[in-house]
């Protein structure tokens, strides 16, 4: 006897095991969870799964974010710690990681770090070889560099969330100055995301005016403005919302996932993201920073040149020598 | 001197005070943040404010929406421990209260939250005279009954997020056995958010077609299918989930942010939210039980009638004899 299931439906052909947009995200954590939930209600992908080392907290995300799809557009989720449930994506986020320990060392966090991302790179590449990788987790620049290596992808499929978030702090703390909306002020953060960015003072802008071009000390020494008093504040960041409320989750959720419009919507908007930059800005070493590129389906398509002053330039070229060193002491 | 933003803009005119379309979120826990973050990515309310009692929690939170700002359509995030910032609100939110303790008897537990919403809902109607008032806190029905009697309100803009969420659990849980997206499922839970919740067996359906036309056993002790086995499963999802990642969130908030939607666009869409039932189904108390209303600008329009049996019917009026005892023992 026919089940009511199928007297419903006539079945006209089988659907597909994998569709079209898969995103894959590695870390059910609070960034990977915001990352997750920003995905669903954007409607931007229409297979997401999740993958971590917690059987019972990665179910049961699934289940609160399955709970409400009454109210979207359906997107298929799965959850588990098999990475046979990642086949077929086409951008794998990385979330995961150790969080830095009191006292414990750049390379050492990195080390602990690269050992984990041994385990996890290999078993996505191999699930989906035509994926795309964002990597998300800190310290951002080193460990987009550790999974390009591991994964054996070129270059431009690698790609770190790098300034992103950076930039976007930035654009609100200056809007906060001019009372305007954020996404109405334009400026960008780039090089190592964290202690040692750089703000590129030259191009920040509203509506086309530059804010060099109303007060030209904005931004250096001489500043009376106290205009730096912004990067200060965006380097920070991070740090104080820890100190206030135990971690940070929406500014970077929110992040990573327009990174991932981008990718999966081909949308080429330009994006402050961590990418190899050898070669660029008289950098030498083979190191991944952050500049504005154009994201597409295929990765990192174009590097913006920005015009740097000499002492931005400077500060990327340092940064480049101090992640080439820990990079060159790192065990593969 | 003028200042770089005296130089950059001609002032017109002052912007407004505050706007069109405001909300307040009170309780700034998962649920109360969850809320937060999905009104404030889909775009739906102009300025938002968030209440509660530790600061740093409330100012770290505002500073992490805040930072993801650069992405979005501008909203202005206040938050803080004084009910002043609720000024204006269109719509206010409660998600705050306590927990039950072991062992803690339901009337128990109903009389210490509304002590708590003692202090806060007088204060937000002293704040914003003719807001809606959208209660959260469970259990969610007796609580709503308590702000619409704290509050002064009339009846129609007291409002408990209900049964929307049981019945966007129902449907994903459905849309799996039929294997067809969530939103083309259609089946609504009725009655008292929780143990008690009522399936309209009758009503489900897809493409109009009814689950009760394929399988007329379907719900009942008769039926081999066993479709009573999602009712079961939407009862206990909440005790599953917070058992698997020790709280629920995603789909809680999502179902909050779909009604806030349809209060402050005026979209008339029909939710099961939990209204003022006395004369309904012939619910005798005075007592608020989820039925399918029309959201709108004022809250509820109108309760859409489903035809039910007389065992669904029944389980209401026992509801509402239940809510009804513990009601009147309530000092308020």
């Amino acid at each position: 006897m026919a089940s009511t299931e199928t007297k419903l439906r006539k079945e006209i052909q089988k659907p597909v095991s994998h569709s079209g947009s898969k995103v894959t995200i590695v870390g059910a954590g609070q960034v990977g969870m915001v990352v997750a939930f920003s995905i669903i209600t954007q409607n931007i992908a229409s297979e997401l799964t999740l993958l971590g080392v917690t059987e019972d907290k990665l179910k049961g995300e699934m289940m609160d974010l399955q709970h409400g799809l009454a109210f979207l557009n359906n997107i298929r989720i799965t959850a588990g710690t098999d990475y046979a449930l990642s086949a077929g994506s086409k951008l794998c986020i990385l979330t995961a990681g150790a969080r830095q320990r009191e006292g414990e060392s750049r390379l050492d966090l990195v080390q602990r770090n690269a050992d984990i991302f041994k385990s996890v790179i290999p078993k996505l590449v191999h699930h989906s070889p035509d994926t795309i990788l964002l990597v998300v987790s800190n310290p951002v620049d080193l460990l987009t560099y550790v999974a390009w290596k591991l994964s054996g992808l070129p270059k431009e499929r690698v790609i770190g969330s790098g300034t992103n978030v950076d930039s976007s702090r930035f654009r609100f703390l200056l809007s906060e100055r001019f009372n305007l909306a954020p996404i109405s002020i334009h400026g960008w953060i780039i090089g190592e995301h964290g202690d040692s960015s750089v703000p590129v003072w030259s191009g920040v802008n509203v509506a086309g005016v530059r804010l060099r071009d109303l007060y030209p000390a904005a931004g250096t020494s001489a500043d009376m403005e106290n205009w730096n008093d912004i990067h200060r504040q965006v380097v920070q960041s991070a740090y104080e919302i820890i100190r206030l409320k135990g971690y940070t989750s929406w500014a970077i959720g929110l992040s990573v996932s327009i990174l991932a419009v981008a990718i999966l919507k081909n949308t080429r908007n330009v994006f402050a993201v961590s990418t190899f930059v050898q070669g660029t800005y008289g950098i030498e070493h083979p190191v991944f920073l952050s500049v504005p590129c154009v994201l597409g389906e295929n990765g990192i398509i174009d590097i913006i040149r920005q015009t740097l002053t000499e002492d931005e330039l400077d500060q990327l070229q340092k940064s480049a020598a101090t992640l080439n060193k820990i990079q060159s002491n790192l065990i593969f | 001197m003028a200042t770089s933003e005296q130089k950059l803009m001609t002032s017109i005119q002052a912007p407004v005070a505050h706007s069109g379309s405001k909300v307040t979120i009170v309780g700034v826990g998962q649920v109360g943040m969850a809320c937060a973050f999905s009104i404030m990515t889909q775009g739906i309310a102009s300025e938002l404010a968030l209440i509660d009692v530790m600061e740093d929690k409330l100012k770290g939170e505002l500073m992490d929406l805040q930072h993801g700002l650069a992405f979005l359509g501008n909203i202005k995030i206040n938050a803080g421990s004084d009910y002043a910032l609720s000024a204006g609100s269109k719509l206010c939110i409660v998600t705050a209260g306590a927990r039950q303790r072991e062992g803690e008897s339901r009337l128990n537990l109903v009389q210490r939250n509304a002590d708590i919403l003692k202090g806060m809902i007088p204060k937000l109607i002293q704040h914003s005279p003719d807001t809606i008032l959208l209660i959260v806190s469970n259990p969610v029905d007796l609580m709503t009954y308590v702000a619409w009697k704290l509050s002064g309100l009339p009846k129609e803009r007291v409002i408990g997020s209900g049964t929307n969420l049981d019945s966007s659990r129902f449907r994903f849980l459905l849309s799996e056995r039929f294997n067809v997206a969530p939103n083309s499922t259609h089946g609504w839970i009725i009655g008292e958010h929780g143990d008690s919740s009522v399936p309209v067996w009758s009503g489900v359906n897809v493409a109009g077609v009814r689950l009760r036309d394929l399988n007329p056993a379907a719900g009942t002790d008769a039926d081999t299918e066993n479709w009573g086995q999602i009712h079961t499963q939407v009862v206990q999802s909440a005790y599953e989930i917070i058992r698997l990642k020790g709280y629920t969130s995603w789909a809680i908030g999502l179902s909050v942010s779909i009604l806030t939607k349809a209060i402050l666009k005026n979209s008339r869409n029909v939710f099961a939210v939990s209204t003022f039932v006395q004369g309904i189904h012939g619910v005798e108390q005075p007592v608020f039980l989820s039925v399918p209303c029309v959201v709108g600008e004022n809250g509820i329009t109108d309760v859409i009638q489903q035809t039910l049996t007389d065992g669904e019917r029944a389980q209401l009026q026992k509801s509402a004899i239940t809510l009804n005892e513990v009601q009147v023992n309530l000092v308020l």
